[in-house]
Order: C-alpha cells, then structure tokens, then sequence
C-alpha cells in the first residue's frame, strides 16, 4: 500500500474539519483568467499533514469542469477526467434523470449550478474557528475579488446545529469510511468500514485494486510543466499525473421542509382522540432514519434511544439479525446510503462486505439556516410555526469514480423504490417522489405480524443547486496557477 | 400454464433504407412514427419485445456485413404459435417496418400466410436462453401483481390489531375470497405442460449422460487444451479504444426510464477454428447451464435478468448477447465484474477486443477500467423496447408469487408469521439448486489472484 502524501492532499478530504465551526462555500466565476491564476499563487491552501487546531482556519479549493478550461487547461488533460466530472451535474437528461432532479428539485429550479444558472468555475471552501476568524479569511482572499478576475456568484454559509444535529432533529454524519492507509487504517480490517484510499483519492488503488482513469501529461508535453510540479504516475511510466490526490467533490444544496416532515409524521401518529402521540411520532421518525434522534442505530436499540450508542457504528445488518427489516425497516435512509452487508450475493457473507465497499463515499456537509426551533426535539419541531427560512444541508461529498459511488449510491439505492425486495418505497428523508412508472411516497415497516406502512409521503428535501467539482492536489493546483 | 421462449428474426436491411428505418423507428427515450407499429402488447404473452439496427460492419478481414434489422421477442408457449400470431395481429405493424428489409414480401403480395413464411425463414435459433423462472407467464405476473396490490391496499384500511400470525393469513384469505376479481389466487397457478417437463427432464440426463461420457476425453485432453488456450490469450489484442462521449451518451439516453433496462452488444467471434469450437462448447454448456443449473432465478449468482439470449449472425462469424435486467448499467457492469466474471469471460472472451483473460475464467471483465471501456464500444441500440410489466422487478415478481402461494395453504403459526413478512418487504428468493449454490461459492478472486 502506497503511503499517503498527506502533504500533497487538500485537508478537507482527510479531515472534515470537524473542530472548526465556521465555514463558508464561495460560488466564483473566472473573468480574467491571467488574474485568477496570480491570485491562486497567493492561496494559503491547507494540505492533510496535520488536523486543524480549533482555532485555525483553513482554505481549500475546488473547480468545475468548466472552471478548468477557463482557466486554460489543454483540452488533452481536460479529456482525462471522468464523463460524469465533464458532463456536469446536469449535463444529460439521464443523469438528472437518475439523480432524481426532477418536478421541484429540477435544475430551472436551482439557485445556482447546473445549465440554468451561470456558470460556477471555482469553489472556495474557508473553515474557521470563530466567526471573526472566518470573516477574516474572506476579507483576506476575496475583499479584492476584482482584481483577483473573480465573480462572487454566490457566498454559501453554513450554521452548525448542536449535538451534530441536522435540521430535522438526527445526529448526522456518524458513519464514515476510513481511508486505508491513513494513520493505522488497513484495508484488510475485518470491520468491513475501511477502504482503499483510492476510492476516495486519485493515484491510489481503488477497491479493485485498479488506479482509476484520471487526467494524465505525456512527458512530450513537459514544457507545460517546466517547473516538474506534477508527480509521476505510478501506474504509467512516463506520464505525470495531474488527478494524483485529487477527488471529484459531489455538491448538493439540500433545502429541508422540517415543518413539513413533523408535521407528516404527527398526522401519521394521531390517537382515537386526535392527539398527537409524541412518542409514536419520535418512534416513525426514527424508523424513517434507521437512527434515534440521538444517533443510536436502530438495528442495535430497536426499541428506544440510548445516548451509550450514539456514536455507534459498529453493526450489520444481516449479520446483527435484522435481515427483514424488523428493527431497522429496509427503507430506512441510512440502511439504503449504505447498505454494509444487505447486498448480493449472499447477504450477511464478507463477499456481501466487499461489493459494498465499491460504493462508499467520504462525507463532509455542513448546515446551514436556522434551527426550526431549539434543541430540535420533536415535540418542538412539531408544534413550532414555519417561519418560512431557508435551512438544510450543503452535502458534499468525495469519491473518485462519480457513477459508480455517489451516482450509484442515488439512483440505486436512495431513489429505487425497488430497493432491496421493496415495492414502491423511495428514501423517507431525502426521496425524490413520484416519477412517471415509479411512484415512491411509500415507506413500509416491517413489523410481526404484518408491516405496516404510511402513503402520500411528500418530498422534505429539495435541491437548492448543485454541480460536479474537482479537489485538486495541492501541486497540481499550483500546476494550474501556472499555466500560460 | 405454460413455459417461455425466444424468437428472434434477422433480416438485411435495404442500403438505401437503413436511416430512414431508424428515423421511423425513433429510439427509446424518442419515439418515432413507427416505434408502436407492431403492437406486442395485443398478444398479450410477450414478455418482453425489442427491434434492432444493426449498421453495417466489417468482419475481421475487412469484408463487409450488411445492415440488419432484428426483432426480438420472448412470450409463452411455442415458436409456431407465436410466428402464427405476430404474422395474424401483428401484420400491419410487421408489413410497415420490415418492408424496409430485403427479402420481406412485396406489399402487392403480402398476407398472413406470406408473413409466415418469411417469418420462418428468417428465424435464427438462439444459441443460449436464460429464462429467469420457467413457467411464470405474462397473464400470472400480471394477475399476481394486481393480487399484491389489493392485499396491501385491504391492509392500509384495515390495519392490524392483535392477531396471531394465522389469523392474520386467514383474514387475508377471506378478503381474497370476498373478491371475485380476485379468488382465482386461492388456487395454486398450474405450472408448464407434462410434455414440456418431461422434454426438460429427457434433455437434463442426456446431457449429464454425455458429459460423463465425454469426461475421460475431456481429462485427457485437458493439458493440450490448457497449452493451446494460453497461446491464443497471448497472442489476443485486448481493444483499448474508448466510444466517444457522444456515443456513450446516446446509448445512457435510453436508459432508466422504467425500473429495467435493455442492453444489445455485438461481437466479432476471434478467427480461427479453436475459437470457433470453443464459443460453440461455451455456449451449449451455457445453455444446458440456464434450463438446469441455473433456473431458479439467478445466473451466476446474479438475480436482476428476466431473459436473456446469445444469437449468432453472418454464419457464426458475429454474436450478439441481448439482456432485459433490472437497475442500472452500472449496477448490472458491477455486478457482472463481481458476481459473474468467470461465466461471462468463458463466453465473452471469444469476442475479438476483450480485456484479456487468463486461462479463461480469469481478468477479462475483472478489469473494471478495460471492460467499462470496453463495452460501449460493442453495444448497439435497440429502437424499440416492449416490457409487458416495465413497474416490476425479478424479486418482485418471484415473492407476489410467493404471496399467492400462500392463499391455497394452511399454515401454522410460525409459517404464516413468515410468510406474512413477504407483505413487508420481497428480498428472499428461493435458493438455488445444489450444484448452482456449489458452482457461485467458488472465490474465483482468490483462484485468480496471480493469473495475468
């Protein structure tokens, strides 16, 4: 297993930056790429070689597809990024057809990205450890903007909730895949949660043991990199590689209804007498999650929260008993976003293990808007007035081969109402609806004797804006700010 | 009532008439003129149905292969019958888009009885079908379906108390008695004829009987087999060319607008006569596989492929693979490159171009970059797609048969406690015979770890 170049890694892939509170997603255009290329030279970029104090602040950088070219990327390199990354997010009707972008959350709806919208070129994600600090950091980099040759289309601001809560009341963000070969991570734990680096990295084996496609430079070309920023492609003698720690950023603006989800879930949970039944609600909610409020898995506590697990990650499915769904139901969000050992063949068995870890990605969203009501506990949530602002979830996440992980990880399991045995059940949370000859809107609870299910679900999340970046490697984006 | 099977009709195509064909035709996602013109759907036991262009080509010595329309189509009952009935009902539609084809009955002289008989003539037996469940026809799945449907509908209106199990089930049978759409589910569905399960049980020994006979050959042979086998896959050129995005966007078009896909890929067979006879041994082995190894619901440990077919085309020289699966390319490709490389190399490695394998079984599609390359450049389109059930898939259909067992059955308290979760949730298939089981529990990944 190569070992990591933690120095050549932007800091946000590895880390998240879970200590820094702040943080802010910048939404840039290229006008004058000569300017954008001195201005990137002054970029303070955090690599992984160390995790932020809480009071540091860290910059990193992302571009789209178009952002590169832009900035004048030859078309040679700009061929070797992955169909997905080229197209966009938006870029056929397929793919905003498997994302589920379709009625309200379709792209003439979004506030920014996709082919409706200007183009984004360049994201700037800043994190701090105060407001102040993050305040700082923007006036540092982007006060003069202009003469940097930069639109600000849009400033994304994010609020943490307490408790690693989203909007909707959960712990969010408990389960992550570890990176093999950072710190003691080996991809031969038995865990069946660590992965090889290169599904979330370029440059690195993936899963199947392969370094996946990524731009490459012939050495015949070296006088574009005359000062030898790029380092050489271990699976290609004389190339250079460009993608090398490197991974494409999937961005989705996640507007979340919570008035709306509460409210579903109380009509859902009305006695005889018409009284809303708070534990009913709290019980379907989580049922809906495949977690308790407070993290706790349901597939472990099936019948109550328990504040001991609310970090646990350490279950299967099939193999914990609940390979029917009776305590986490097969529908749940989290049991379809990662499915651990549900998947053929053999459910329960580590070849089960294995396909699922083809199909991880690294998770680093943040909130944004005001909480509804706080501490964001049902019975609050549920009988506070919607006041009409925006809030949800800015979800990002990394991974280097866009169809076969997040792509994937949307259309097969998150929007299949035929996932795994079910019927006509899209994702409770975060499911599209209906959609010409699959309707969704359905969730089923297994349940002895016989399941029960609600109908009707409306959408609670919406699609605000979204688009397909790539994180560069630290030299490599030094390699762009030199291009002439 | 009665078992399934595949036609397939190949005929040139006018030179002249190929784009005009394929504009009539339109494509999935884009209709054109003529798309609905042969309305599979009046048969009423087509299961699936598809038309295909094929462009002109080259074989490996640079002669040409003429253009070609294919129709396609997988129903219940026999081959006679249903040539009768597409030449019946269907010949408005078949006039309309196969007289663009070479040897299709002037218009002057068409009938019923003319279409027959081109239908005959144009017929290319396929060389391998994997029907994923025999017996199932289009009638019962339809039936069942609505079957399901209006259980769980009973049960949104009337929800559970505290019942046992059993008398949950009995409540569930009494409605379904209630029901005179719906009391034909209280009688088991009667399976395929005697005379078709006794043909299958004739054809399963014969051909167990042959391999035992040909075993001692086969042993000793094995090494120089094994020897001339490494020599062609050294001597192979993988094809590393790449489709244009252009193309690959048009076939993704087409894709995932019901909750199965189509896909048609076409392959030039590798020369010479060792690769010839091994493609026929693959795929006879293949086909005996699919009736008797493989025929409760999974190949090769895959359960999403309703029907497939291997078909041959100019004189053995091409071979198209065609596959009606659920979910997406892209889960179908994992899959495959997951659950079912060793079957798929065995096959696929006799195409010109592919990944190159290793003692057969070997890399070939393991190859997740090479084969996801690799296939796009072999697919080609199919302008039409019937689906008789496009809103269900294979593990929906296996458990709403499933549910309707379970009317005509008296059960106790624990079978009806279990056969009451198939109304929750449908992931559990029966499971494979013995030799199936046997034959997916090889960890081809470990066999193959050091085989390049």
């Amino acid at each position: 297993m190569s070992q990591l170049q933690l120095d050549d890694i932007q800091g946000l892939i590895p880390h998240g930056y879970g200590r820094l509170g702040f943080a802010s997603f910048v939404l840039l255009a290229v006008r004058d790429a000569e300017s954008t290329k001195s201005w990137l030279k002054t970029l303070p970029i955090r690599d992984a070689g160390s995790r932020p104090s809480a009071d540091d602040s860290c910059v990193n950088i992302a571009f789209s597809y178009s952002g590169l070219a832009e900035l004048g990327l030859p078309e040679s390199l700009l061929q070797g990024f992955a169909g997905e990354f080229r197209e966009g997010m938006t870029g056929t009707e397929h793919r905003v057809r498997i994302l589920g972008d379709h009625g309200p959350n379709a792209p003439e709806h979004w506030h920014w990205g996709g082919r409706y919208r200007p183009a984004v070129h360049i994201l700037l994600l800043l994190y701090a450890g105060s407001e102040d600090s993050l305040a700082r950091l923007k006036d540092d980099h982007l006060a003069d903007s202009h003469s940097a040759g930069l639109e600000i289309l849009t400033q994304l601001d994010t609020n943490r909730l307490p408790e690693h809560k989203e909007h909707f009341g959960f712990r969010d963000g408990v389960a992550q895949p570890a990176i093999a070969g950072l710190g003691a991570n080996s991809v031969d734990d038995a865990d069946g949660n660590t992965i090889a680096a290169g599904e979330f990295l370029l440059g690195y084996p993936n899963a199947y043991g392969q370094y996946t496609a990524r731009p490459l430079l012939a050495d015949g070309d070296a006088e574009l990199d005359a000062d030898n920023l790029l380092p050489p492609a271990p699976d290609e003698t004389g190339m250079r590689d460009l993608g090398a720690n490197g991974s494409y950023l999937v961005f989705r603006q996640l507007g979340q209804n919570v008035s709306a989800f509460w409210r579903y879930i109380a009509d859902q949970s009305r006695r005889a007498d018409g009284e809303v039944d708070l534990s009913a609600c709290t019980r379907l909610a989580a049922k809906m999650v495949g977690r308790w409020p407070g993290g706790a898995p349901l597939t472990r506590s099936p019948d109550h929260d328990d504040p001991a697990l609310s970090s646990d990650n350490d279950f299967l499915y099939h193999r914990s008993g609940d390979a029917i769904g009776l305590k986490c139901p097969i529908g749940a969000h989290i049991r379809r976003t990662n499915p651990r050992d549900s998947l053929e063949p053999q459910p329960g068995s580590d070849r089960s293990i294995e396909v699922g870890k083809r199909h991880r990605i690294l998770r680093r969203g943040r909130t944004y808007g005001p909480a509804l009501s706080l501490p964001l506990t049902a019975e609050d949530l549920i009988n506070a007035e919607p006041d009409g602002r925006e809030r949800g979830l800015h979800f990002l996440c990394f991974n280097t081969h866009i169809g076969r992980q997040f792509e994937f990880i949307q259309h097969t399991w998150v929007n299949n109402p035929k996932f795994d045995g079910l019927y006509e059940d899209d994702d409770p949370i975060i499911g599209g609806r209906g959609h010409r000859d699959m309707p969704g809107g359905v969730f089923t609870v297994q349940a002895e004797p016989v399941r029960t299910r609600v109908t009707d679900l409306p959408p609670f999340v919406e699609m605000k804006g979204g688009e397909y970046f790539f994180m560069p490697g630290i030299r490599a984006v030094e390699f762009i700010a030199s291009l002439t | 009532m009665s078992h399934q099977s595949a036609l397939t009709i190949i005929d040139e195509i006018k030179p002249d008439q190929v784009e005009s064909l394929k504009t009539a035709l339109g494509t999935i996602a884009a209709p054109g003129p003529l798309h609905d013109a042969i309305a599979f759907s009046a048969l009423g036991n087509v299961h699936f149905a598809r038309l295909v262009v094929f462009d002109q080509d080259r074989d490996l010595d640079g002669n040409p292969l003429p253009p070609k329309l294919a129709l396609l189509t997988n129903f219940d009952g026999d081959v006679d019958a249903h040539i009768g009935a597409i030449a019946g009902t269907c010949g408005g539609g078949l006039d309309a888009v196969f007289s663009a084809c070479v040897h299709y009955p002037e218009q002057a002289a068409v009938s019923a009885a003319r279409r027959e008989q081109y239908l005959r003539r144009h017929r290319v037996k396929e060389k391998a079908l994997y029907v994923n469940r025999q017996g199932r026809t289009v009638s019962q799945i339809l039936r069942e379906k609505q079957l399901r449907d209006e259980i769980q509908r009973h049960l949104d209106a009337h929800p559970i108390a505290s019942q046992s199990p059993a008398e949950v089930h009995r409540a569930i049978v009494s409605f379904v008695k209630d029901r005179s759409d719906l009391d034909w589910a209280l009688e088991p569905e009667v399976g395929p004829s005697e005379l078709w399960k006794r043909n299958e049980l004739v054809h399963r020994w014969a051909g167990l009987a042959l391999a035992v006979l040909l075993a001692p050959v086969f042993l000793i042979s094995l090494p120089i087999f094994l020897l001339v086998l490494r020599y062609h896959e050294k001597r192979d050129v993988p094809d590393d060319s790449a489709a244009s995005a252009e193309s690959v966007r048009a076939f993704r078009a087409d894709e995932d607008i019901w909750v199965h896909n189509q896909i048609i890929a076409v392959g030039v067979v590798k020369p010479g006569l060792f690769r010839r006879l091994l493609t026929e041994g693959m795929l006879k082995l293949t086909d005996y596989a699919a009736r008797h190894i493989y025929n409760r619901g999974f190949l090769s440990g895959l359960n999403t492929i309703h029907f497939a077919r291997w078909v041959p085309m100019d004189d053995d020289r091409r071979l198209f693979f065609s596959s009606n699966y659920d979910g997406s390319l892209e889960s179908y490709m994992n899959d495959f490159i997951d659950k079912a490389a060793w079957g798929l190399n065995a096959i696929f490695s006799n195409g010109d171009g592919f990944p190159r394998t290793c003692f057969m079984f070997c890399g070939g599609i393991t190859d997740e970059k090479a084969y996801k390359r690799f296939l796009p450049t072999r697919q080609v389109h199919s302008r039409v797609w019937y689906s008789a059930y496009p809103d269900l898939t294979t593990k929906n259909i296996a458990n709403n048969a499933e549910i309707r067992e379970g009317l005509s059955q008296t059960m106790s308290e624990a079978q009806a406690a279990d056969w009451l979760l198939r109304l929750g949730v449908g992931n559990r298939l029966p499971a494979s015979g013995f030799v199936a089981r046997l034959l997916d529990s090889i960890r081809w990944d470990r066999i193959c770890r050091n085989c390049s």
